[in-house]
């Protein structure tokens, strides 16, 4: 079985998120290869330009259910269409990781919920998400309504739509978030 | 406090001539106390403790420094000392087999049942760790430390105590009493985490303490010469059985618990005994097994509460929550007074100074080391580490209690010869514990400036957002295939919504439960009394100041709002009475009640309309709701009947309605302009709009009953730009086509416009203001009051020719136009029965016709300015009260 020899860029980048994570690399490579053993190629030392469809990973029998697996895709992956490179999974394990940093954890949170990705949760991005918590269990009113709510209750700048900061904010408001 | 202790002393057995056992007063009257001894002893003591608890409470300044326990301790000391000098001996002990009975399964119960299970299950991890590994750990060392000190000889030779007695003595010390900690803790409002870490511990650690007592105490009886590797195997063995079997019977007493409180829909006045009797047997079922009963009983309390909340009536939750408060209050008040009490009884102390002091410093010192040590290696795996000033809590916090006094009462003195040692050390212990450590607590936590509960009150956010992280991270796991908490939290929660809630809640109650909207329902609810509060007047969103009671000459639709919002708070009070536990707030909200009995409205009850076209089951809380839909009605329709009179006494009742409709349309169009509210508007200058007429005549065709009122309604709509961005909003509506052929006849009409397929789906909610406050079940209430005012409105009458008369309109370009236009507001706004009643009516709309064409003509443009507006400017529809038709059945 050849070395594995992970990029550094990557090694950096997950130091970078404190993920300490030394020991669980390797079953990370591992778990990423299962994904597509056909794929993947074991050999790493020539950062082969490799991908993971997004069809794989919104594939996945945990995944049926969840309303935001193509998002999460999306914004992890460096590409923007869910197609992810060991980069991009290493990514994921660390901001899920315990020990990411809050503000971290936030940034990606908030990236999730910009549907449209024009850095500020407008109504329509809420809509959306609160469309799939629901599972479309509410009717468009009550949606509006819900969604206005919120936006009132988190826009500090009252422009009507939730930027960065008023999502940190509001998530520094919530002592039990986050966990 | 005399009384009770009078009557108490006759039965003593062994003590002469009691002075209160008076002789027979004669033939007619006997004295029979022998009968009633026991409850009215019973009594007596609750009765005292009761009034004890008042007393305390007269004076603020020293409860606010002194826990209520504390000073119940002291209470206990009092009495015992003053039944020990008039009876010459000690009565009235803490019994073992009462407390383990009786005082705790209430507490136990009590807090299982209100535990927040989403935090409690977050934090399982670190609460298990301290109280398996720190249990085990505190026994341990407390145990070994005493024998060493023993060893070196610093004890008196009076303390005959091998290995095995000190370890016995050590498991039962070390534990963590729930009794105590929550009454202590309950006055010291830390932040909620740490409390449930400290509270959690303390009634997880039950099965390690039973464990491990039994495991000594059969150790020492067996002679430590005769223990062999065996036992030590059965030891841990016996660990897992006591407290996996001990969840397990609380798991499955919970199952069951839930699935008869789903078959109760008859017997309501009996939900709140099953709730009772079930927790209660399963404290006996684990019991009478050996298992850990309060382990049992806890999880009963966490795992039925979700189920068993949705199924039982509102009336039924409040009684359990009331009576299970009283009865654990009542349990904690009795367990702390029989402690002072107990510890009168000097009888059975045998002191030793070295003995009690080791105890008192190795219990603090290992305690404090155990909670650095663990919280050490837990920081790692916490997103939030508990800091030095938690840890420094956590081991303070760790208070013993009756558990503890009631375990080495349990213990056999012939076997355990120091037993009498151990009783003095324990009770001092207890003491030191409740009452030093519960009274410096607080000035503690104040000094170290630990982080406080905050008060704040939930918002929609962080409910939305949490739900939406636990996707996410669920998501995240899955992809990472890291299986952790999150991946099983998600399994759990699907498994539940899948199966679970659907075998053990009603199919109403599942229906409607949707968190996200439950939520935003009791911060509605929760908005409405902080505007009461404001005695009246809202500052809400930038609008206006609005009266608290309407004027009857301008009623404007915000009033008419705020009347919905102060009503339907009214109504739905005790949603939140649920969610407060402290006594404190309970006061809060009955203040808040009776701001809301006095501002209300005053009930009348009018069953009549209730039946008419849906049939519900009366339930209290709908009737209340339609009682208030009712009201508001009512007062709409009064206020609409002195406007009519005031300005246009003279006008028919079809004009009146069709300039109903028309003004509302003008309204709109004006409002769009200068973009202000309008509240009086004359809508003598308007003239009718003929569009609308088909969809008009629909109603009028769905109203079955018939009033003879001969009151027009007129609703203003205030804020047509808000309509339309609702419209926008209600995504649905924007896709389907609008309708660009005139129909030919009114019934293809009518199935073919766009609306009709939506229609049923929306008239679910009547009105956006009033969704906010009716749920999901008033639907029918609504409809009905909508339907009474429209039978009020509209005689039923054949309306033909109004199609044909739409055909004939000159301007057949405008007629697809201004439908769209129409369209949403159909959906949205209350539709005025406008129909002809009198042959002339065509004629005169069709003259009308000519001059409604420049009017129609702005529509549109402002219609487009609602669609750009939609997307960008902050929406606030909240005051806006949006009429929907009612359901056709």
């Amino acid at each position: 079985m050849s070395v594995i020899i992970f990029s550094l860029f990557t090694v950096k980048k997950v130091c970078n998120y404190k993920c300490q994570a030394f020991p669980s690399l390797s079953r990370l490579f591992y778990r990423y290869r299962d994904l597509a053993p056909q794929l993947v190629p074991l050999d790493y030392t020539n950062k082969p330009d490799v991908k993971l469809p997004y069809e794989l990973i919104g594939s996945m029998p945990e995944l049926k259910d969840n309303p935001f697996r193509q998002r999460i895709a999306e914004v992890f992956s460096a590409d923007g269409e869910g197609n992810m490179t060991l980069d991009d999974f290493l990514d994921m394990f660390s901001v899920l990781s315990e020990m990411a940093p809050r503000d971290l954890k936030a940034y990606y949170a908030f990236k999730i919920y910009d549907f449209n990705d024009d850095d500020y949760i407008c109504k329509l991005d809420l809509e959306k998400t609160v469309n799939k918590l629901t599972r479309n269990e509410l009717t468009p009113e009550e949606v509006c309504l819900v969604c206005d709510k919120v936006i009132d209750e988190a826009d500090q700048d009252n422009d009507g739509k939730l930027s960065l900061e008023d999502f940190q904010h509001m998530i520094v408001r919530a002592p039990d978030f986050l966990r | 406090m005399q009384p009770p202790t009078h009557p108490a002393l006759p039965a003593s057995p062994g003590n002469g001539t009691p002075p209160g056992a008076s002789p027979a007063p004669g033939s007619l009257l006997r004295w029979q106390w022998r009968e009633v001894q026991a409850p009215c002893l019973v009594a007596a003591w609750i009765l005292v403790a009761s009034l004890a608890k008042i007393v305390f409470q007269l004076s603020r300044k020293v409860t606010s420094v002194v826990p209520e326990s504390c000073l119940l301790i002291l209470l206990g000391l009092g009495l015992g000392g003053i039944v020990r000098a008039i009876a010459k001996r000690a009565e009235y002990q803490l019994e073992p087999s009462m407390f383990f009975l009786f005082l705790l399964p209430p507490i136990v119960l009590d807090s299982g049942y209100f535990m927040p299970s989403r935090l409690f299950f977050d934090n399982i991890g670190t609460i298990l760790t301290y109280a398996v590994i720190g249990t085990l750990w505190n026994s341990f060392t407390t145990g070994a430390a005493l024998w060493g000190v023993k060893q070196v000889g610093l004890m008196e030779e009076g303390v005959e105590a091998g290995l095995m007695d000190f370890l016995l003595f050590g498991s039962l010390i070390s534990a963590v009493d729930p009794v105590a900690v929550l009454a202590v803790f309950e006055e010291v409002h830390i932040n909620e985490t740490l409390f449930i870490i400290v509270f959690g511990e303390s009634l997880l650690n039950d099965a390690v303490t039973v464990v491990l007592y039994k495991v000594f105490n059969s150790f020492v009886e067996m002679g430590p010469g005769h223990v062999q590797a065996t036992d030590y195997l059965k030891g841990v063995a016996a660990f897992f059985v006591v407290s996996l079997g001990g969840t397990t019977v609380g798991l499955l007493f919970a199952f069951l618990l839930a699935l008869i409180t789903r078959f109760t829909k008859r017997v309501r006045i009996i939900e709140p005994l099953f709730v009772f009797l079930l927790a209660y047997m399963a404290y006996l079922a684990a019991e009478m097994v050996s298992l850990s009963s309060i382990l049992a009983v806890t999880f009963c309390g966490i795992c039925c509460k979700k189920y068993v909340e949705a199924n039982i009536s509102q009336k039924s939750r409040t009684t359990v929550k009331y009576t299970m408060k009283t009865l654990a209050s009542s349990s904690e008040t009795i367990i702390f007074m029989f402690l002072g009490i107990s510890a009168v009884d000097i009888s059975k102390w045998a002191w030793d100074t070295a003995l009690v002091l080791c105890t008192l410093i190795f219990i603090l010192f290992f305690r404090a080391v155990g909670v650095v040590l663990q919280t050490w290696v837990l920081n790692r795996f916490r997103l939030i580490p508990l800091d030095r000033i938690d840890q420094v809590v956590m081991s303070y916090g760790g208070l013993r209690g009756a558990v503890a006094f009631a375990l080495v009462i349990l213990l056999d003195g012939t076997k355990v010869r120091a037993k009498d040692y151990f009783v003095a050390t324990t009770i001092v212990v207890v003491f030191f514990t409740v009452l030093v450590q519960g009274l410096t607590i607080k000035p503690l936590v104040k000094w170290l400036k630990v982080k406080r509960r905050d008060h704040h009150k939930p918002t929609l956010n962080e409910e939305l957002h949490e739900h939406a992280f636990d996707h996410i991270l669920a998501a995240v796991e899955d992809v990472v295939g890291h299986h952790g908490y999150r991946y099983w939290r998600d399994k759990w929660d699907q498994f539940d919504k899948k199966y679970l809630s659907q075998l053990l809640m009603r199919k109403s109650a599942y229906r409607i439960k949707d968190e996200i909207w439950d939520v935003y329902y009791k911060l509605n609810i929760r908005d409405a009394i902080s505007f009461v509060d404001q005695g009246g007047h809202v500052l809400s969103a930038d609008r206006l100041m609005l009266p608290s009671l309407p004027s009857r000459t301008s009623m404007t639709e915000s009033s008419v709002t705020n009347l919905l919002r102060e009503s339907g708070s009214g109504a739905c009070l005790d949603l939140q009475v649920i969610d407060t536990v402290r006594s404190r707030r309970d006061k809060e909200d009955a203040v808040m009640h009776h701001v809301l009995c006095g501002s209300l409205y005053k009930p009348r009850r009018r069953y009549k309309a209730s039946y008419s076209r849906h049939f519900i089951p009366p339930d209290t809380q709908e009737r209340q709701d339609k009682e208030i839909f009712q009201q508001n009605m009512k007062r709409r329709l009064e206020t609409f009947k002195s406007t009519k009179h005031n300005v246009c006494s003279a006008k028919s009742k079809a004009r009146l309605k069709k300039d109903g409709r028309k003004k509302k349309n003008s309204a709109g169009n004006a409002e769009l302009h200068n973009g202000k509210p309008r509240q009086n508007i004359n809508w003598q200058q308007t003239a009718s709009i003929l569009v609308t007429v088909d969809s008009d005549e629909e109603e009028s065709d769905s109203s079955e009953t018939e009033k003879e009122d001969d009151e027009g309604i007129i609703f203003v709509a205030r804020a047509t730009d808000e309509i339309l961005r609702g419209k926008k909003v209600s995504g649905s509506l924007d896709v389907c086509p609008s309708p660009c052929i005139i129909p030919p006849s009114p019934t293809s009409a009518e199935k073919e416009l766009p609306w009709k397929g939506d229609q049923d789906d929306l008239a679910v909610y009547i009105s956006s203001e009033t969704t906010k406050i009716v749920p999901v079940d008033m639907q029918s209430a609504w409809n009905q009051s909508i339907s009474s005012l429209e039978s009020i409105a509209s005689p039923p009458g054949a309306e033909p020719g109004l199609h044909a008369k739409i055909l004939a309109c000159p301007a057949l370009e405008e007629g697809p136009k201004s439908e769209r236009q129409m369209t949403p507001e159909q959906h949205i706004c209350f539709q005025f029965p406008s129909h002809p009643s009198r042959s002339s009516r065509p004629l005169s709309d069709g003259s009308l016709e000519r001059t409604e064409q420049p009017e129609l003509q702005p529509l549109m443009a402002p219609e487009d300015h609602g669609r750009v507006s939609t997307s960008t400017g902050p929406s606030s529809s909240r005051w806006l009260i949006q009429f929907n038709r009612p359901t056709r059945l």
